[in-house]
């Protein structure tokens, strides 16, 4: 049998006027996981979707395991042993966990026309058990599930069909540390067993560490593969740019500078189920960073700062008087950007203008609540001016705008207010490192401007690099508070952290 | 520049070829002026309710109420307008009866948690069941002859066009209209970008209720008076209005107030088409309405479907064209 599972050779696609993928060639070895990169745009998410059998090839040639491969389908493709975790969160909501991992394969499970769901969820457990994927309530409905859950519901079924070829489009960013740590033994797990993965991340470092080798995708083409161990982050940004981006993008002072008056005071905090007992207090001018696992309650602490989730005990005030809801935060020029973009904080299928102006129509109206067409347009065209946000018109939907033009949106409509307090939860989660480091000057700008900002992270590289003081959690409770010029390293902050 | 989106373009094109064909059908007659008046005065109430309805549609919810609505509010108003002889007290009387019962409807939906489709059914049931039953107790009630000016189409027209100027005001530039397409377009974004979700579900009851009485004044100024039969089917005719203008069910950013007008002239110009043609008055008519009804709303979900699958590869597409452009 050859060493070689996947060739693709001469491969194109095109969207309408795109061409996505231009004249690919590319090989995966048996137990090889391999690295894809490339900026926004560089078409590999187009690629794996082909494997996948999300979208057929225009041309080119495409054998797996020695035989021609023509995914008709994703289903088609499960049945050639290939399966797909996708960018875009895909379970569907009304249905509970235990069904979304079988989604496409229930009939396994169906007797008289009904799905047994015992032996369903049953098969289900097993599936979580075999790869040592944590636990998920199997009964439970896939909608207000946290993200992260739900990408570990994708995940074990990708699994559950056995894959020979897992892909997993940006599937990291959603994780917190510890899952990632469980995602990275499954990845070796996988290359023992002799299976084949290609991992697409925008975190350069992560994909050095977990691969063994890299292709580097620009404009539709293949740059370059390197073997992980032989290269460098440095090397790879800049096959991926094609021009050589400037040093580190994070803050290079090693003091906390920040004002001495404080802008929002927490005390005693305490959601039920979520966090206890939080304490703390942020300053104008200051970053303060949440990081913490999992279940540290990190992004319940911007949650409910901001009034969205109902507080057991304690006081959230903003300039010493309390912040009641969310209602109250917004008039009282608070932001906040959630963690999941898509499904949180935009809405895709409206238009670059309605979203933008969301949260200014309070500043935008004159007398009897009239909201003038022409200040809203001008709002919407500063700023998507001002962000260089790539799209062909204001009135364009979002959802046709890519991951970090959406991201460039969700956050710029909050800055068009000038924010006093900024509640930013993974601000930079699925973009790529050019739009991560406009993201950081945007925030130093803001920062600079008197903005205190609350940063809540699952990236500690990102937490360091940006904060004045860094606040552990653990189990929902604050465990530590490190200023910047104190021990402020990877190792003191895990150190507390697991 | 702005793609026209097929799902938009559908119901003009439905109401042209809808227009043309009766036009024809009917020898002309249709565009008499004694028929375009008609047509107008038909179309009146379907829009002032409708008018109200959309904020409700925009949410994503429905108000399947404001046909009983009309009757309630119209029956009790009429009555005790008569009681107090106080004829003009008809209308603040209609206005806030029909408010307080939207206010109700607002509450229970939005603090009680239960969909507005049951809640409005639930509503329509149980408050038709109360007007049959004054009715019972009071009979048919006349209106005061004074009141006879405001079927005037002097005044009427005018009325018309204001509420329906106020409305596509509120709808299409304040926050209430703004705020209402968002929580339609993605609830939980909605919220937590802080829009006050629950206030705006109340307010849209309530304004949804009060069109629902200005229908009952309108309905009560054209008949002359009470009966118990006001109002009923309006509510399906007014839903019906809101989706064949093309507003999607789960609303947002596709509910637009010329809808509304359009859909509404689209139904009426089916009935009364009908009607000219002598296919009225027989069971027929009902069925050919139906029959229409379908393939419109066929097409117009046939044609949102093309747009979405238009919206993915833009989507797709514009992911390449991103980095090309750098």
């Amino acid at each position: 049998m050859s060493t070689n599972l996947l060739e693709i050779r001469g491969l194109n696609k095109r969207f309408g006027p795109t061409h996505a993928n231009v004249d690919i060639d590319f090989t995966l070895k048996r137990g090889e996981i391999r690295g894809l990169i490339g900026e926004n745009g560089s078409g590999k998410s187009t690629l794996i979707s082909i494997i996948a059998g999300l979208y057929p090839r225009d041309s080119g040639a495409i054998t797996l395991g020695g035989a021609e491969y023509s995914p008709r389908s994703p289903l088609d493709a499960n049945a050639h042993k290939v399966s797909m975790v996708m960018q875009e969160l895909g379970v569907v909501g009304t249905l509970p966990a235990g069904v979304n991992v079988f989604l496409g394969h229930t009939r396994q499970f169906t007797e008289a026309g009904v799905i047994n769901l015992n032996a369903l969820n049953k098969a289900a457990t097993k599936v979580f058990e075999r790869w040592g994927l944590p636990k998920v309530p199997l009964n439970r409905l896939t909608d207000g599930m946290m993200i992260e859950m739900r990408k570990i519901i994708e995940l074990a079924r990708a699994l559950s069909v056995e894959p020979d070829v897992l892909l997993l489009d940006e599937i990291t960013q959603s994780l917190s540390m510890n899952n990632r740590e469980l995602l990275y033994e499954l990845l070796t797990r996988l290359k023992d067993m002799g299976k084949s993965v290609v991992v697409v991340t925008h975190d350069v470092d992560e994909l050095i560490r977990i691969t063994d080798t890299i292709t580097v995708l620009r404009d539709g083409r293949v740059v370059g593969s390197v073997e992980s161990a032989a290269t460098s982050a440095d090397e790879i940004k800049l096959m991926m740019v094609g021009r050589r981006i400037e040093g580190d993008y994070y803050r290079s002072d090693l003091a906390p500078d920040y004002s001495d008056e404080v802008a929002l005071r927490v005390d005693g905090l305490t959601v039920d189920g979520e966090i206890t007992n939080v304490s703390f207090e942020l300053h104008r001018g200051e970053i303060l960073a949440f990081c913490g696992l999992s279940d540290s309650g990190i992004h319940s602490v911007g949650k409910a700062v901001y009034g969205l989730s109902k507080r057991l005990r304690g006081t959230v005030k903003l300039n010493s008087s309390e912040l009641r809801s969310a209602t109250d935060a917004l008039r009282r020029n608070v932001a906040y950007v959630p963690k999941d973009r898509d499904n949180e904080a935009l809405m895709i299928r409206d238009d670059i203008l309605s979203n933008f102006v969301l949260p200014s129509l309070d500043t935008l109206k004159g007398a009897l609540g009239y909201l003038a067409p022409q200040r809203l347009r001008a709002l919407a065209l500063k700023m998507t001016a001002k962000l260089s946000v790539k799209c062909t018109d204001i009135n364009q939907v979002m959802d046709s705008l890519s991951g970090g033009n959406k991201q460039k949106v969700n956050l710029g409509r909050w800055l068009a207010k000038s924010p006093e307090l900024l509640i930013l939860d993974c601000p930079t989660r699925g973009v790529d490192v050019g739009v991560k480091a406009y993201i950081y000057s945007l925030m130093l700008e803001a920062k600079r401007s008197g903005a205190a900002i609350l940063l809540i992270s699952d990236e500690l590289t990102e937490a360091l690099g940006m904060a004045d003081r860094l606040v552990v959690m653990k189990g929902g409770k604050i465990t530590r508070v490190i200023r910047r010029d104190e021990d402020f390293t990877e190792q003191s902050v895990i150190a507390v952290m697991v | 520049m702005k793609k026209l989106k097929l799902q938009d373009v559908v119901p003009f094109a439905a109401f042209i070829v809808i227009f043309v064909f009766f036009t024809i059908a009917s020898g002309g007659k249709m565009l008499s002026a004694y028929n375009l008046r008609i047509l107008l005065d038909q179309s009146m109430i379907t829009i002032v309710v409708g008018l109200g309805v959309l904020f409700v549609a925009a949410q994503g919810s429905i108000d399947l109420s404001v046909g009983v609505n009309v009757a309630f509010s119209g029956v009790l108003a009429t009555h005790i307008s008569l009681r107090l002889s106080a004829p003009w007290l008809l209308i603040p009387a209609a206005l806030a009866i029909s408010a307080a019962v939207g206010l109700v409807i607002g509450v229970i939906v939005s603090k009680l948690k239960v969909s507005s489709f049951m809640t409005t059914i639930a509503m329509l049931i149980g408050i038709r069941g109360v007007v049959n039953y004054i009715q019972t107790k009071i009979g048919v009630e006349y209106l005061d002859v004074s009141l006879k000016i405001l079927n005037e189409p002097y005044v009427k027209i005018p009325l018309f066009i204001a509420v329906t100027a106020v409305m596509a005001y509120l709808f299409e530039f304040t926050k209430l209209g703004r705020y209402s397409r968002a929580i339609g377009e993605n609830e939980t974004t909605a919220r937590s970008v802080g829009v006050p979700v629950e206030k705006m579900k109340i307010a849209v009851f309530l304004l949804s209720g009060l069109l629902a009485g200005v229908g009952a004044i309108f309905t009560l100024i054209s008949v002359g008076g009470s009966t118990n039969t006001m109002g009923n089917f309006l509510e399906m005719k007014v839903a019906m209005a809101i989706f064949l203008g093309g507003v999607l069910v789960t609303g947002g950013a596709s509910a637009r107030i010329y809808k509304v007008l359009l859909g509404a002239f689209s139904i009426t110009i089916i009935v009364n088409g009908l009607a000219l043609i002598g296919k009225s008055e027989s069971q027929i008519s009902e069925t050919v309405e139906g029959i229409l009804l379908l393939l419109i709303l066929y097409a117009a979900t046939a044609a949102a479907r093309r747009d979405r699958r238009r919206s993915v590869k833009q989507a797709v597409a514009s992911e390449t064209s991103a980095t090309e452009s750098t």
